[in-house]
């Protein structure tokens, strides 16, 4: 057990966040958009932190589950909330079978070749959907009618406030716990090896490519569980030019980098204050929030490679306090 | 009982042959040393014993079965480990974990909590328990040389080979080094190759049998000392013949 | 036959995009080849150049053939300040690192853009008549924007072949110790490298403009980004000749492909078009990742 004290840290964040949203009147949409924030942190970590490869292409995975809820819930609706269960379930197959395409294709390639492949995946998917007009092509699934048509506006609603928030809730806990499974398994100090020196590694006897299919299938199965429920069970429709953009993959490296990547607590903390800054940069200058946000991702990867948490471990190696925070 | 065995194995880069029909065989608990000059073979020699570069002729065996084919990965776990010229830490990771991760995915096949056990064993002989916590890309390339022997002595493997282990290191560590891994290969059993470029008096102390590579050929080999005297080894080494009779002196 | 009049039409409209295509990724090959950094932010150079040519025309009537110098002279300066201020920092830096600073700095650039000039589609026109054939009429900015390109092309080439510092360039990125040894500077030559790299993209912008029916906004860049890396793999990441080429035969596909997706029923082309060109990137990296025209 000594192993997961980190979670302890982060498990309090997450439960403070949730009471505080539960008990102040009007905070708990922004808490809930916080949390989505943290979750694609934590989801891209997973890959990201734990493996140094840069996936332009991580939204594609969200996209996934969105659409996988979206056929579930548009062509089984009568399913009730076993339509709800096939939603996941779709979720984590079409996220399954992108990571296999992807898998066999871009895990191949290393460095800027990798990351130039994700993006021609991500950008290929969507145009294909468009193109060949594949579930609603560019105008995409709008669920919300037919669920108040097959369950009554009250049960629809339910549906897409409560169940939506317990889901994520329910998934960003479970990603924490993936995480530092995987930091304190040999399956992280393989992907800690090979993040550093990928031929040494394989010299040391770490087969590579099984490792980081591990860290990708993981971080792309969370990735398309936070689709699924805070897209399009919580919004209740799914377009193509939203779940494929760009931009909330870029958040996510951001997230990810500033906190500290491959850290457990890292993600949290600055999905924490990043959702926060975009919540409130969002009212105050509504549409600029990248213009802040791009010059701090200049100033961390110049200045603070290792993120928060990264440096703070480092003031911290050797105090008692080191093996909380990781 | 033969250990590893090397037939007719040739290795081109472009025009270049780095290695050219070499025959090579090591048998189980034995010293070897593998003395040539710079660009005589030695290292994609290592790379391709190790599996970083398939040869383009010729087989490689270990204990009898032909592993050629087989990636880095799948050979270690059989009982091979290796150390690099320039040291290659991970270098994010604590030193601990370093050796830690060599016991995980070597030979040695530990779990997490039984490999930190064995980091910390091992660093204590190459003297370095008081950085088990310092990150690896700090040490210096000495501390990083020491490093990268406990990695590889943590995956308890049958096979060490050793790369230019002890250039630049003072007589007074070569010492103790040396007396190291003597010490440790007795005790486990380990055959060891090493390849040096220069320093043939630390290879006398240590190496029972030596092979002298020249421009990727083989061009002598038998007993240490009988090699060292030979006159084609020292035409070879023309500049170094000093180094020996400093020994001999 | 209308559709092969249609296809005839779009192929040499393809062919003169195409070259326009192929400059504007010679930035991203050049900064690639010498500093091993990929510019996910590209698509804001060539914005910002798109913009330089509106701004010239619609304030001080300059036509956009005049606007090429200035926006070489915005490119060359910005890129140096950006490898100034933040790559050089980097280069000793895991490649995760360039790339995300220069996705920031693409990101930046384009907020910025937004800031000052809004979200809003803008455009010009600038009519200087073309010529009639019998299958379609061709805009002389076209066929200005495709003759500009090529004759930049062909300078950069004798630059490169002929003066002291492009042989340098040519020297690092075949062997970057090697050249060190020989007492290139390679630091100099990074910086004007980058520099270079990025007064071509924005420059290439300005020839953008005459190729963009809706106008241009602040978010253009996004679509350039990720065809220029097609074209640039397709020519062989890190070699700007190739990819001047591969940006012909990029021309002429797209367009190509299509005229003829457009054939079936049920199909958008536009988005099948796309989708097929990130298919073929994904397979040339898989099966030859130094680039079809590359060599090695």
């Amino acid at each position: 057990m000594r192993r997961y004290k980190p979670l302890l840290p982060v498990f309090a964040i997450y439960v403070i966040l949730l009471i505080i949203g539960a008990t102040t009147p009007g905070l708990w949409q922004p808490i809930m958009f916080i949390m989505f924030y943290i979750g694609i942190g934590v989801a891209l970590n997973n890959f990201l932190g734990l493996t140094g490869y840069v996936d332009f292409g991580y939204v594609a995975f969200l996209a996934m589950g969105a659409y996988g809820m979206a056929v579930a819930l548009n062509y089984f609706t009568e399913l009730g909330f076993g339509a709800v269960a096939l939603g996941f379930f779709l979720a984590l197959l079409f996220s399954a079978l992108l990571c296999i395409a992807v898998g066999g294709v871009a895990l191949r390639l290393r460095g800027a070749y990798f990351a130039i492949a994700t993006i021609g995946v991500n950008e290929g998917l969507r145009y294909l959907i468009e193109g060949a007009r594949i579930w609603g092509g560019s105008e995409g699934i709008v669920l919300s009618g037919k669920l108040r048509k097959a369950f009554g506006p009250d049960f629809a609603n339910y549906l897409s406030t409560f169940v939506a928030d317990v889901c994520l809730i329910i998934v960003i806990f479970v990603a924490s716990v993936i995480t530092i499974y995987l930091i304190n398994s040999r399956v992280g100090y393989a992907l800690l090896a090979l993040r550093e020196d990928e031929d040494a590694a394989k010299v040391v006897g770490i087969n590579v490519t099984k490792y980081k299919l591990i860290a990708f299938f993981t971080s792309a199965a969370i990735g398309s569980l936070i689709g699924a429920s805070a897209w399009t069970l919580k919004l209740t429709y799914v377009f193509p030019e939203d779940v494929f953009f760009i931009h909330y993959t870029v958040e996510a490296i951001v997230i990810v980098m500033l906190g500290g990547a491959g850290t457990l607590l890292g993600p949290v903390i600055s999905g924490l204050i990043y959702g926060a800054l975009k919540y409130y940069l969002s009212v105050i200058l509504p549409g600029f929030q990248l213009l802040a946000f791009a010059p701090l991702l200049i100033i961390i990867v110049v200045a603070f490679p290792d993120g928060i948490v990264g440096y703070v471990r480092k003031k911290l190696r050797g105090k008692s306090l080191f093996e909380y925070i990781r | 009982m033969v250990l590893l065995r090397l037939e007719g194995v040739t290795k081109r880069f472009g025009g270049l042959v780095a290695v050219d029909h070499v025959d090579l065989e090591v048998n189980e608990g034995e010293a070897v040393g593998i003395v040539g000059p710079n660009g005589s073979g030695k290292t994609t020699l290592y790379n391709i014993i190790s599996g970083v570069y398939l040869p383009d002729e010729g087989k490689v065996f270990f204990e009898g079965n032909d592993i050629t084919k087989l990636p880095p990965h799948e050979r270690t776990p059989l009982g091979l480990a290796r150390t690099f010229q320039i040291p290659r830490p991970f270098g994010a990771a604590s030193v601990k974990e370093n050796v830690a991760i060599g016991a995980m995915f070597g030979r040695a096949k530990a779990n997490v909590d039984e490999a930190m056990k064995m980091a910390d064993e091992y660093l204590e002989l190459v003297g370095m328990y008081e950085l088990v916590n310092k990150e690896a890309k700090l040490l210096t390339p000495l501390e990083k040389k020491l490093m990268e022997l406990a990695r590889a002595l943590a995956m308890k493997p049958k096979l060490l080979l050793l790369d230019e282990l002890m250039a630049g290191m003072n007589p007074n560590d070569i010492n103790r080094i040396i007396e190291l891994v003597k010490k440790i290969k007795v005790k486990e059993n380990i055959a060891v190759v090493s390849m040096v470029e220069h320093l043939m008096h630390a290879i006398t102390q240590f190496a029972e049998r030596v092979v002298v590579m020249h421009q990727g050929k083989k061009l002598i080999e038998g007993p240490t000392m009988e090699v060292l005297n030979d006159p084609k080894v020292i035409e070879v080494y023309l500049g170094k013949k000093m180094v020996i009779e400093g020994y001999e002196g | 036959m209308a559709f092969f009049e249609q296809l005839a039409s779009n192929l040499i409209y393809g062919m003169l995009l195409g070259g326009v295509y192929g400059l504007a990724t010679m930035g991203l090959s050049l900064i690639f080849g010498v500093l091993r950094v990929v510019n996910v932010g590209h698509g804001a150079f060539i914005m910002l150049g798109a913009f330089t040519a509106f701004w010239m025309f619609t304030l001080y009537s300059i036509p956009p053939i005049a606007s090429i110098v200035m926006a070489l002279v915005i490119g060359l300066a910005l890129g140096y300040l950006i490898f100034m201020s933040v790559m050089r920092r980097l280069l000793d830096a895991p490649e995760l690192s360039t790339l995300l600073a220069m996705f920031g700095i693409g990101i930046f650039i384009e907020e910025l853009a937004k800031f000052f000039w809004g979200p809003d589609y803008v455009g010009y026109s600038w009519n200087i008549g073309g010529i009639s054939f019998p299958i379609t009429e061709i805009p002389f900015t076209k066929i200005c924007a495709f003759i500009s390109s090529i004759i930049i092309a062909a300078l950069l080439y004798i630059w490169f072949q002929r003066t002291k510092l492009g042989k340098a360039i040519r020297a690092v990125v075949e062997d970057r110790e090697g050249a060190m040894v020989c007492g290139v500077d390679v630091n100099r030559i990074y910086a004007l490298s980058f520099a270079l790299g990025i007064g071509l993209t924005v420059l290439s912008g300005v020839l953008v403009t005459l190729f963009t029916p809706v106008g241009i906004n602040v978010y253009m860049g996004g679509d350039y980004t990720l065809k220029a890396f097609v074209i640039a793999v397709l020519g062989g990441l890190g070699s700007p000749w190739g990819a001047f080429y591969a940006g012909f035969i990029f021309g002429l596909l797209e367009n190509g492909s299509y005229t003829l997706l457009g054939l079936i029923p049920g199909v958008e082309p536009f988005g099948l078009t796309r989708f097929v060109s990130f298919a073929g990137l994904l397979v040339i990296l898989l099966v030859k990742p130094t680039g079809l025209l590359g060599g090695e």
